[in-house]
């Protein structure tokens, strides 16, 4: 079980710890809203921060990381299923554009869903950076509610083309 | 300092290696998409497999310094560039191959599905 919120154990002080956090994230982490003061070469820890951004605790970084690159996953498999649907599915019968109707959106679905995370990912590194609430995530319900309206298009058209068949 | 101790303090949590494995994960995504577009365009899918090593290359850089490989401020200024703007990257990757897809699906030969 993850424990986020583990004391730190006695006998390593807490200050030495945090400074190897921020050397690593500075070495390794993406690039992101840099503060305001000139930043130093790569690596040494004498950048002085401005006083309201802290360095967030790096598996906080990770964290979000992780979360932006699983909605990326979930980008790639929306654009994985649009081809699919369009290239591997025999058309509606009576409905020659149906597929697309129903891929097409997908697809699109998939470039907006990445676009969006990353600019969650940037925003809630910031918010961290300064100790803020996380800001409230609104790929969730732009995702359900579109492949929802797309499932439901794609259940018409099966309807209709077994209407006009018959 | 035993073994145990030292890999709370480089990597609390796992959060590392937990990463690194999130990574991997994009980058297998990344291929198996690659290989679907390798079928219709080789054009398109090659680049996009190259681009699945390179991003699985890039997860190595949530390891420790000094436990992966080169992931210091050693390498070209180039590279350096590329490993500080990884997350972008991948955003503009994502939109780069369902712009690939749009293309195959609208300008592509028109399909009439797979016969099973």
């Amino acid at each position: 079980m993850e424990t986020m919120g583990r004391p730190l154990r006695a006998g390593r002080a807490p200050a030495e710890l945090m400074a190897v956090y921020a050397a690593e994230e500075r070495s390794s982490l993406p690039g992101e809203e840099q503060p305001t003061e000139a930043s130093g070469p790569e690596g040494s820890p004498g950048r002085a921060q401005s006083a309201d951004e802290a360095e967030p605790d790096a598996r906080f970084s990770f964290a979000n990381e992780r979360t932006f690159l699983a909605w990326s996953r979930t980008a790639l498999a929306l654009v994985v299923a649009g081809l699919g649907i369009i290239q591997l599915l025999p058309p509606f019968p009576g409905i020659p554009w149906g597929r697309h109707l129903v891929g097409i959106p997908l697809i699109l679905l998939g470039s907006v869903v990445s676009v969006v995370s990353y600019l969650e990912w940037k925003s809630n590194q910031r918010a961290l950076r300064r100790g803020e609430p996380l800001t409230r995530t609104r790929l969730p319900q732009v995702l359900a509610a579109t492949v929802a309206v797309i499932a439901l298009v794609a259940a018409a058209l099966s309807v209709i083309s077994a209407a006009t068949r018959s | 300092m035993s073994p145990a101790d030292d890999i709370e303090d480089t990597d609390p949590g796992l959060a590392r290696e937990r990463t690194e494995l999130a990574w991997t994960r994009t980058a297998i995504s990344f291929a198996a998409i690659g290989g679907v577009i390798l079928r219709y365009e080789p054009a398109a899918g090659l680049p996009i497999l190259a681009l699945s090593v390179l991003i699985w290359e890039l997860g190595r850089l949530a390891r420790a310094p000094g436990r992966a490989g080169p992931a210091g401020p050693g390498g070209s200024a180039a590279a350096a560039w590329v490993r500080s703007r990884r997350l972008p990257l991948i955003a503009v990757a994502v939109t780069i191959v369902s712009l690939v897809a749009l293309a195959i699906v609208l300008f592509g030969p028109p399909s009439r599905g797979l016969r099973l």
